[in-house]
């Protein structure tokens, strides 16, 4: 039932962004003649495996631009979004990001794609000069390494060394409080896997020195079926288990690691588990699982944050993703340059965005901020806590430290020689 | 690689029982797609390239089936069900009109197939990876054998595929139109010489191919998630199955399948980071020296 | 005979490649070079992958493989030695006929039907080797950081209108050398070991050799096909190795015909603007590209630019048969 009215939601969706594409495809030149309206050209994945989260990305921009449209729009032009589908291929990503900028006349990118595709996007903003805010790509060398970061590019997302940083040191809380110290880790085999557990190994060693990694599993990206990863994790008899896998295969890890009875056998760190998408698809969701937000309506626990999260789901029959808010804070960053600026311009947006600080649901308290040395965000809602079999599924989040994750970070850079 | 940890692994009893159930967990699921892989391409000389999204419809059919009625039993009996008449109707619209053609036409329905198959799920039930959950029948602890972990879920899993094995085995070998199949697979004229209809022998066993998957993609739904495009891993693996066992051999399908499912079990143990380049070693080395696979027959 | 055809290809080429030259100049806008950059690279792949197909009767699933080795082996060279573009060019031709060599010599040997499956099978494990390589490739967030374009004898492929030229000769002359080993001897002696490999064998011919050189050879064009898509997106991904590459491929060559040498690259650009309309409008182009495909392979039961000629064929042919009609 809720699949058919969720999709009929989605369609609907679609046809009036098409129809606003269609419209300004029949006459570009005159919509550009009237000079009133500002385009926002967006790259996103709306079909294939991470679909559902493109399509939430679009969701959240969506229910914005009407937001600040109606509020008078970007320095009084009305905000038209030209939102196109990359299929998630990079190379479908890189042409779709020109032809939104050439021949599509817009005059900003909001790059909704994931790792890869953001990389590709981000060359297009390099070759192209054009302003580009990255919503979706958690990988931190695309702000953090000086050979990536552009002039012109800004992140507003969630990044993968804040979410080690963060992990580490509350896996240290629970494994002193609890005496763990042998430990494994089970993570997809591709760069976002590895990169991910190796990051978190490091911080939950630097904040508990003797813990010890007994065994390392990695199966294969999207790989269907778990169990020999799991049988092998039962022999070695960790005390915790570390996981960075997400989505459909984090679901039928937990469905199949539940039939060995492994979660009564050790702690499981799920970084990836507390978000709506993946909590309510996991049929017996077992409690105590620990994992980091991804999107939670109740962390941070403010009405405004709460009120967000209802009109989405009001409006769309489904709760909003990490990417939802993610595009969401974005579309808050353009409104709040916009406004400095007093301009739509991409040159003059960049100058204004290094260090905006702008009022969201999604910041520890209440704001969120452009940090200017890199271009990407810090301050938002990062957090640990364990899970219950129902609403509201993480009731304590316990918050992230923003001033250590700041110090680790730049130290983390300096490791990596990006300083 | 760590081969310590893999000798420590054969020494212990119970890590030998853990893994090797493991084995047969993926090895008997690949078994059943393998399976109506090779029957295909033994009887059709088609190799299904679609065969993974039967794989697919079977978990979503048994989702669907699940959810409305609770009965796991009636699930699976539809997922496998639901696979075969779709399997029928790809056939007869399509599939059927390419017989004797290019390999290359073939594989384009196929490819067709497969793109239409997977939107067509993705229409009904949406995008996002959906999960069906563990039946209340089977939410039990697991057993110890020997100091190993055997889930009840996976003995059922296993109990079921072994018997669909052997019934398969025996009605190829002993009723008549196991005969006409394998008559079928030898020699087509001849079959439809001596007055068999071919196009309803062709059928039949797409359909059974079919059913086949459809049962391997209800027996995993309740452990695996659901997603459009979940067929394609799957497919590949039974290539690889098929190519080690041999094209148009049931048996040659059984033990590949099995052979990969160990390759599995145990590589992930001893060479955690290669156990797929193990898999394609195998299967170079078995094309090299045999290249019609272990149990095929030499006609290639 | 030879030469007068050699000099008729070389003379097209300079046509052809006086007209992409033009499109720029004659067409405003910065859409139509990108466009013809795309078709460059996966004409040069499509029409690569009809040497296996239309001329050598093998139906490679896993030719996507060479285009993604193309574009890792001319990315990493770019971006990790000092080398200049013509001659990290030639090195990454250098290794992709090695590695074409080691897989083909595994899988010409086969049946059509395996050497399928084994291609396809390659074309994982290239796949897989790129995805868990983090180390070198960069892992499934492909080569980033872009590819640097030191400017070489005057030619700075930094500009875009010079790239686009750059792509365009790339194709043209990648065309121009197709045919000429379509049309040559060797040309001959694959088509005979397509049509009947036993009789060629019987005639002295080294098939399993025939046909690994003709998979080397496709190889190499390939890898220049994403080579072309590397300098496109200055970036180089996994999926340009994925097997839906390789699908493309089938898909472009049953579109265009493989029957005629220029049918891939006409099926190459109706595949482009299908794609790009095709996203334009909905989310579910799998339906609409498989209703295509299907039209072509039981509708048409062939590719257009073949269909065309056949009917033209038989227009002559009834023709001649009732010139009343005629």
């Amino acid at each position: 039932m809720a699949t058919t009215s969720r999709s009929a939601i989605g369609r609907r969706a679609a046809l009036a962004a098409l129809g606003a594409g269609a419209t300004a495809l029949a006459a570009p030149r005159i919509v550009r003649a009237q000079d009133k309206v500002v385009r926002i050209g967006m790259p996103t994945i709306l079909s294939g495996r991470v679909a559902q989260l493109g399509n939430s990305s679009r969701n959240a921009v969506l229910m914005e631009v009407e937001r600040i449209n109606a509020a008078g729009g970007l320095a009084g032009r009305r905000i038209e979004m030209v939102i196109r589908d990359s299929k998630g291929q990079p190379q479908e990503a890189a042409r779709i990001a020109r032809e939104l900028i050439n021949t599509e006349g817009c005059d900003l990118l909001l790059d909704g794609e994931a790792s890869s595709g953001g990389f590709a996007v981000n060359e297009v903003a390099r070759d192209l000069g054009v302003l580009c805010v990255h919503t979706n790509s958690e990988t931190s060398s695309l702000t953090a390494d000086p050979k990536l970061r552009l002039p012109n590019a800004f992140r507003v997302c969630r990044q993968g060394v804040h979410d080690s940083i963060v992990g580490g040191s509350y896996a240290a809380g629970v494994a002193k409080a609890k005496g763990l110290k042998r430990w494994a880790t089970c993570a997809p085999d591709y760069a976002y896997g590895r990169d991910t557990t190796a990051q978190y190994v490091e911080y939950l060693k630097h904040f508990m020195p003797d813990v010890e990694i007994i065994t390392q599993a990695w199966p294969k990206l999207f790989q269907p079926d778990y169990t020999e990863n799991i049988t092998k994790l039962l022999q070695a008899k960790p005390q915790a288990l570390y996981t960075c896998l997400w989505a459909g295969d984090l679901t039928a890890f937990v469905d199949q690691a539940s039939i060995y009875a492994l979660l009564s056998q050790m702690e499981l760190f799920a970084v990836n588990m507390a978000d709506y998408t993946t909590l309510t698809a996991v049929k017996h969701l077992p409690p105590g699982i620990h994992s980091g937000n991804r999107y939670i309506k109740t962390f941070p626990k403010t009405p405004q944050n709460a009120a967000w999260a209802d009109a989405y789901r009001a409006r769309y029959k489904e709760y909003p993703t990490t990417w939802s808010w993610q595009n969401s804070a974005a579309m808050h960053f353009f409104e709040a340059a916009a406004k400095r600026a007093n301009s739509v311009d991409g040159k003059k947006l960049a100058e204004v965005l290094p260090g905006l600080t702008v009022e969201v649901p999604f910041g520890t308290d209440g704001t969120i901020t452009m940090r200017g040395e890199d271009h990407t965000i810090i301050n938002y809602a990062i957090g640990w806590g364990t899970t219950i079999p129902t609403e509201p599924y993480v009731p304590d989040m316990h918050p992230g430290d923003w001033k250590q994750i700041v110090e680790l970070e730049a130290e983390w850079k300096k490791a990596n020689h990006y300083t | 690689m760590d081969l310590a940890a893999l000798a420590a692994c054969i020494a212990n009893p119970g890590c030998v029982v853990t893994q090797a159930t493991s084995g047969f967990i993926v090895g008997m699921l690949l078994f059943l797609v393998a399976a109506g892989l090779t029957l295909i391409f033994g009887v059709l000389k088609v190799i299904n390239f679609a065969h993974g999204a039967f794989y697919m419809l079977g978990a979503y059919f048994a989702f669907a089936l699940y959810q409305s009625s609770g009965s796991f039993a009636l699930a699976l009996i539809g997922g496998a069900a639901g696979s075969g008449v779709a399997a029928l109707a790809c056939e007869r619209l399509l599939i059927s009109r390419v017989y004797g053609g290019s390999v290359l036409m073939q594989l384009l329905v196929c490819y067709a197939l497969v793109l239409i198959l997977d939107d067509v799920v993705r229409m009904v039930w949406g995008n996002d990876f959906l999960s069906m959950g563990m039946p209340a029948q089977f939410q039990v602890p697991p057993l110890f054998v020997a100091g190993g972990v055997v889930p009840p879920f996976y003995l059922f899993l296993i109990a079921v595929a072994l018997a669909i094995a052997v019934a398969l085995g025996l009605a190829l070998a002993r009723t008549r139109l196991g005969k006409v199949v394998r008559a079928a697979a030898h020699n087509p004229q001849m079959v439809s010489a001596l007055g068999i209809n071919t196009g309803l022998i062709y059928g039949l066993v797409f359909a059974l191919g079919g059913a086949l998957a459809g049962m391997a993609g209800a027996l995993a739904a309740p452990v695996r998630s659901l997603t459009p495009g979940m067929g394609f891993s799957i497919l590949i693996d039974s290539f690889i199955v098929t190519v080690i066992g041999g094209m148009g051999s049931v048996a040659g399908a059984l033990v590949g399948a099995l052979l990969i499912g160990f390759i599995r079990a145990f590589g992930s143990v001893g060479f955690p980071l290669f156990t797929d380049g193990i898999m394609y070693m195998v299967m170079v080395a078995v094309l090299v020296t045999r290249p019609t696979g272990l149990f095929g027959r030499n006609a290639g | 005979m030879v030469r007068r055809a050699a000099l008729a290809d070389v003379l097209g080429g300079a046509a052809a490649f006086a007209v992409l030259a033009a499109v720029p100049l004659l067409i405003g806008g910065k859409a139509a070079p990108d466009f013809v950059i795309r078709c460059a690279a996966y004409g040069l792949f499509a029409t690569s992958l009809n040497l296996l197909v239309g001329y050598g009767g093998m139906i490679s699933f896993g030719h996507g493989m060479f285009f993604g080795l193309g574009a890792y082996a001319f990315g990493l060279l770019m971006q990790r030695t000092a080398l200049s573009i013509p001659a990290a060019f030639a090195l990454t031709i250098l290794i992709a006929a090695a590695v074409a060599t080691v897989i083909g010599a595994i899988c010409v040997r086969l049946k059509e039907i395996y050497f399928a499956f084994v291609t396809l099978a390659f074309q994982m494990l290239i796949h897989s080797l790129i995805i868990s390589w983090v180390g070198l490739t960069g892992g499934d967030q492909g080569l980033r950081g872009g590819i640097p374009r030191p400017v070489f004898l005057g030619v700075d492929l930094a500009n875009r209108i010079q790239l686009y030229l750059a792509c365009g000769a790339a194709l043209v002359i990648g065309l121009v050398l197709m045919h000429r080993i379509v049309a040559s001897q060797f040309g001959y002696t694959l088509r005979m070991t397509r049509d009947n490999a036993e009789r060629a064998g019987y005639l002295g011919v080294d098939v399993v050799r025939v046909r690994l050189i003709a998979f080397v050879l496709a190889a190499v064009f390939a890898c220049v096909g994403g080579v072309v898509m590397s300098l496109f997106v200055s970036g180089a991904y996994p999926d340009f190795a994925d097997w839906t590459v390789s699908g493309d491929g089938m898909f472009i060559n049953m579109l265009g015909g493989i029957n005629v040498f220029l049918g891939p690259m006409l099926g190459t650009v109706i595949l482009l603007l299908l794609n790009d309309t095709v996203t334009r409008l909905t989310e579910h182009d799998g339906i609409v590209l498989g209703v295509v495909i299907l039209f072509f392979a039981i509708g048409l039961r062939k590719g257009l630019l073949d269909f065309v000629l056949d009917r033209i064929a038989e227009r002559r042919a009834t023709a001649v048969a009732s010139p009343e009609r005629g």
